[in-house]
């Protein structure tokens, strides 16, 4: 027993003398193991999964919403929601059937109408959604329980569009909820997940709870990511908002919280030497870093400005910058696809590694006629991860002669100005720092930073006929081997029109009090099958 | 007395007035388009444009600044853009905690600085009152995210005394409730002592110069009597003044103390809102502010009166 | 109303510390020059030796065995204090001791200048305002309403106006600071005009600019140079809280907020980074505020006497 239990000892002791209550302590312990309270990466500041892309939403509305099918740990779409489906030989009419019993939050059955609906919102923002939009001939309900979706055109990665796990996910919501305007958030949250979003007791930026909801009919196979049964084994799980990582490490050393997404790696031996503390790689896929240049104006608009930034940059400053002195959790990246996944390749990537050679890449830099023109750096200070590359970007462009205009700002700042496609001077800017989760990485369907249509493109809008003519192939490839083909060409011609420059492919810890038990590896945490004992 | 009170909340009129424009006018020029934010990463151009004219973004700045007021005056302050939640039910979630923070912090306060200042008064140049003001001038020069981090890692951590962070409500107990506010409210109260300590050693010194407290002490009046009956309640004016003044200070304090103690109070909430440019929530949050620190100074004016029968109005 | 109240107005919030300024002032008079005054005022000269020892490491910087501040060593990060690193390096290899002597200068130049600017701006709207009956109106429920704002909450929502950089938190703080200055000088020359002295000048028809470069400025000087100080003091530990939000100085350059922040998560596991910018900030402020209640002791008599 230690002190502050003896403290709140006393103090019970003194509210029962009071108010002759009898067993309140008690009955707070039972709820307490039935509570899993849980410090995520961010702040659920709004909870639209279709219309806001964060993964922090992304990760709530896994709990509530359910969708059709479900990514697992080997990147194939399982059934979920549905019970089967039926693809006509020219692969452009599917055909699904969802399972019998599945009931909203609000009591209502789960039917095809409510499908129809929500895929249709989906569609209009996911960008696999909008590919399946651009070839639809028709979405209709048949029956309660039958939909179908008619195409102009086959489109092979159908069930992998409705079970991936990137956001914006195909999460189906009752129809009334989502009619509303894909570019105006819901206001009502109710899905047919596993667990129930407590609105009344939500608190943007400090709170929000999820109860188990008793009617969820879980599917009869072991659970994988989004795939399989989902078990819910407590009674409420407590999301607290903590701005603060020295917080929420003393909170989790104090027993206060059960679950800390995210420590940051310095703090991860503090973590590791407490006896009541589990820690391990929370999602195998990890992360790469990105630093991402404006392809519109000088000096990133000229291949061999972009090229320089490759030559000089050391993937090993940056990651050590994330990551701390724990080798263990980064690796060097000579490309774009996640590590130790199917497609991952280092075709092409010679110009990323070995040692660094500045003076090639001053050359290279004066080449491309830069001289001495501000080069204007989003950096947001509110993320960890972009304030550690920012900082080592400064000292990188400093060392090859650029004039360096730092932006310091946030998150949100960086979010709006990067989508400003006016000069540099005018409101718009030449780099910025963001990451994408490994997962988003492991091919070209989900991965939108890869893409180099120009306009069409992810900020900066990069322009590579190369990279986009694989990225065909590999849409339209057959089997396996014709899908590394395609991505061995595309990283090369990724790297060598410099698409993005990757800083790295770095992991992160997850951090759990020995008390909880399942917690599992995978993209986003999972909160099925996970238990507390008091 | 009624037709003073009166005046002066008539008199506060033009100056919420000034707050709500220039609240209005800094969103209205601050960089970065809402419009933006809300679409998202995947919206086109369109779409922004779409979202920018329902929001009302295109209007010109009076018509918008005009509408408004009109709904603050029918108590409506708007939605919240990233939350879609009612700005009032917002900071209606958070009042708790920081008026719970306020509140005990005002007590430690007035607790431990007036006697403080009061001894420092009494044993005037003696080593007691050089250590008291040696620790008011310090309790002015700490950083109070550095106060809070010591707080917490010596009382929560090692000693395992109080939790680190979080809050909770009255209603699950007295104890709970308190056992939260303890190191915020030592952090938080840490320059407010200080201040409070000194503005009534100041008075106090000011008063035990006064002729009747000579003939008090020649009555025979025991010191604390003197010290604490008849001194301290002629010094009262400058020190209940200090004291609401200090509410602005506190109110910028609540804002670094419910970040490092992860209180979920207004603190937080105006960071957040600020960091994403959440035009709705800055404006309902300042506009709260201005009009509690308005509100605080006038019954302060009007405690001038019990404490200072002197004063008529 | 008697004598002995204080307008609630009249007094400036957060760090005033004289609550009865005005009437008990005499033009300023020194008698026993400079060094009788520090021989009387320890206090002032404590204050002003530290405060000279942190002006001269700031000028003194470079010379004091430091290294590029912002030169990154991702190799060598949070080392502790050693031989090499004095007082260790942050969590990119940087070192804290140059960062830190660095990080001097960029928060005295925020505390002077503000302390500059904010008392320049409120000694102009506060004498405006003493003098020119229709202007008070307005401005004074213009400073009330700005007043009215946390000077904390209204220096973030300036900054997250603009970007971050020395100059817009000098300007964001100086704006929130301007209120009070002013307040307090209108109220000081306010009490002014009723003084016998003044009345006589007046009678004299004595021109307004003569009567306040005559009587009113000299004796708004005093509680000036008070004030002035603790808006330094108070200035800096904003600067020190905006950088800790993340608005305020950008980050390439090294400021002792800054320097905090970045060391925040780690207090637990490295508390040096955290500690030696904080001791640093609080010795700093500590001799702006000595300095300040030694110069008020000094220049109010009646203040002196008592202690």
């Amino acid at each position: 027993m230690d002190r502050r239990t003896v403290l709140k000892g006393l103090a019970g002791a003194g509210s029962l003398a009071l108010t002759g209550g009898l067993s309140a302590p008690a009955i707070a312990q039972g709820a307490a193991a039935r509570t899993l309270r849980f410090v995520p990466q961010a702040n659920l500041a709004n909870f639209d999964p279709i219309w806001g892309t964060q993964y922090v939403v992304r990760n709530a509305a896994a709990m509530v919403w359910d969708t059709l099918y479900g990514i697992d740990s080997s990147f194939q779409p399982q059934r979920q929601m549905v019970e089967s489906e039926e693809v006509t030989d020219d692969g452009t009419t599917w055909t699904f059937k969802l399972r019998s019993g599945l009931k909203f939050h609000d009591g209502a059955p789960v039917l095809s109408k409510d499908v129809v609906a929500s895929l249709t919102r989906w569609s209009a923002r996911d960008p696999m959604g909008l590919m399946i939009k651009a070839l639809q001939q028709e979405l209709t309900a048949v029956d309660d329980r039958t939909f179908k979706w008619v195409l102009k055109q086959p489109f092979p990665k159908m069930l992998y569009a409705l079970g991936k796990n990137n956001s914006p996910c195909a999460f189906i919501m009752p129809e009334r909820i989502a009619q509303t305007d894909p570019f105006k958030q819901i206001s009502e949250y109710v899905g047919s997940g596993p667990l129930k979003f407590a609105k009344s007791e939500w608190v943007p930026g400090a709170k929000a709870v999820f109860e188990k909801f008793a009617d969820y009919s879980p599917r009869q196979e072991k659970s994988s990511w989004l795939a399989g049964g989902k078990q819910v084994m407590v009674d409420r799980v407590e999301w607290v908002i903590m701005p603060d990582p020295a917080t929420a490490a003393a909170a989790l050393q104090n027993g206060e919280i059960d679950w800390w997404e995210n420590p940051i790696a310095d703090l991860v031996p503090v973590l590791k030497k407490n006896k009541n503390i589990s820690v391990d790689i929370g999602d195998p896929l990890g992360n790469i870093g990105s630093f991402r240049m404006n392809f519109l104006y000088p000096p990133f608009n000229d291949v061999k400005a972009r090229r320089a930034v490759l030559m000089a940059l050391s993937q090993e400053d940056y990651m050590r910058a994330i990551v701390g002195d724990d080798n263990s959790l980064w690796k060097s990246l000579p490309g774009y696809f996640t590590p130790d996944t199917p497609l991952y390749t280092e075709v092409g990537g010679e110009i990323l590694k070995g040692k660094r050679d500045l003076d090639a890449a001053k050359k290279l830099l004066a080449e491309s006629g830069y001289s001495g023109q501000p080069v204007t750096c989003l950096v947001a200070q509110d993320q960890p991860i972009t304030k550690a590359m920012g900082d080592v970007t400064a000292d990188l462009l400093k060392k090859l002669g650029m004039n360096v205009d730092f932006v310091a700002t946030d998150w949100g700042t960086v979010g709006s100005r990067r989508a400003q496609k006016t000069p540099p001077g005018q409101g718009g800017w030449n780099m910025f720092h963001t990451w994408h989760a490994g997962a988003d990485c492991v091919n070209p369907a989900p991965y939108t930073a890869i893409r180099a249509n120009g306009d069409k493109a992810w900020f900066g809008w990069p322009t590579s006929a190369g990279t986009e003519k694989e990225v065909t192939s590999w849409f339209e490839a057959k089997n396996l081997d014709e899908e590394k083909a395609a991505i061995g060409r595309l990283n090369k011609a990724a790297i060598d029109d410099v698409v993005y420059a990757p800083t790295g492919f770095f992991l992160s810890y997850t951090a759990w009090r020995k008390n909880v038990s399942g917690v599992t590896k995978g993209p986003l945490p999972l909160f099925w099958g996970v238990s507390k004992s008091a | 007395m009624l037709s003073y009170i009166l005046r002066r909340i008539v008199a506060t009129l033009p100056v919420m007035a000034i707050v709500a424009l220039f609240v209005f006018s800094l969103l209205y020029i601050a960089p970065g388009d809402p419009a933006v934010v809300i679409a998202g990463d995947q919206a086109s151009p369109e779409d922004v444009e779409r979202i920018r004219q329902s929001l009302g973004l295109d209007r010109p700045f009076l018509v918008q600044f005009g509408s408004w007021v009109w709904r603050i005056l029918h108590g409506d302050l708007g939605t919240s853009i990233f939350t879609n939640l009612p700005v009032s039910a917002m900071i209606g979630q958070r009042l708790g905690p920081t008026l719970s923070l306020m509140i005990v912090t005002l007590l430690l306060t007035i607790v431990v600085a007036v006697p403080l200042g009061v001894v420092a008064a009494w044993k005037a140049g003696s080593l007691i009152d050089r250590v008291i003001m040696g620790f008011a001038v310090f309790g002015f020069s700490l950083p109070v995210f550095v106060v809070g981090y010591m707080l917490a890692y010596i009382f929560a951590l090692e000693l395992e005394w109080l939790p680190v962070q979080g809050y909770t409500p009255l209603t699950q107990g007295f104890w709970p409730w308190l056992e939260n506010l303890i190191l915020p409210a030592i952090a938080l109260g840490c320059v407010y002592i200080a201040l409070v300590a000194r503005i009534t050693r100041a008075a106090m010194l000011e008063v035990l110069q006064q002729d009747y407290i000579r003939t008090a002490k020649a009555k025979g009046l025991g010191q604390g009597g003197i010290l604490f009956i008849h001194a301290l309640k002629n010094a009262a004016v400058p020190i209940v003044t200090v004291i609401g003044i200090g509410i602005a200070l506190l109110i910028g304090g609540a804002v670094v103390t419910e970040s490092v103690f992860a209180i979920p109070g207004l603190g937080r909430l105006t960071i957040d809102a600020i960091l994403r440019r959440d035009y709705p929530v800055i404006q309902g949050i300042v506009l709260l502010f201005s009009f509690v620190y308005v509100l605080v100074n006038l019954m302060i004016d009007v405690t001038y009166t019990l404490v200072d029968p002197r004063i008529r109005y | 109303m008697t004598d002995t109240t204080v307008n609630p107005q009249s007094l400036p919030a957060g760090l005033i510390l004289a609550p009865q300024l005005p009437d008990i002032l005499r033009p300023v008079k020194i008698r026993r020059g400079f060094i009788g005054l520090l021989r009387g005022h320890p206090t002032v000269a404590i204050g002003g030796a530290l405060l000279l020892t942190l002006v001269l490491i700031a000028i003194l910087a470079p010379y004091l065995g430091t290294v590029d501040p912002t030169a990154l060593a991702p190799a060598k990060r949070t080392r502790a204090p050693s031989a090499d690193f004095w007082f260790g390096t942050d969590v990119l290899g940087r070192d804290v001791y140059s960062r830190v002597l660095f990080g001097a200068r960029v928060s005295l130049t925020v505390g002077l200048s503000v302390a500059i600017f904010a008392s320049a701006a409120g000694l102009a709207i506060g004498m405006i305002s003493g003098f020119i009956r229709w202007a008070d109106g307005i401005l004074m429920r213009f400073m009330d309403g700005l007043m009215s704002i946390p000077p904390i909450l209204l220096a973030i929502a300036l900054m997250a106006l603009t970007r971050g950089s020395v100059g817009n938190v000098i300007l964001a703080i100086t704006i929130a600071e301007i209120p009070r200055v002013s307040r307090l000088v209108r109220s000081v020359v306010l009490s002014l005009r009723e003084q016998p002295y003044v009345d006589a000048a007046v009678a004299c028809g004595t021109r307004t600019p003569m009567i306040i470069l005559r009587h009113i400025l000299p004796n708004t000087v005093a509680p000036m140079l008070v004030q002035a100080t603790y808006i330094c003091a108070s200035a800096m530990i904003t600067e020190a809280i905006l950088s800790f939000i993340g608005a305020g100085t950008p980050p390439t350059i090294p400021s002792w907020g800054n320097i905090m922040a970045e060391g925040r998560a780690l207090w637990q596991v490295k508390p040096y980074i955290v500690f030696f910018p904080a001791v640093f900030l609080s010795v700093t402020v500590l001799a702006v505020n000595l300095l300040g209640d030694g110069l008020r002791d000094a220049l109010d008599p009646r203040m002196a006497k008592s202690l």
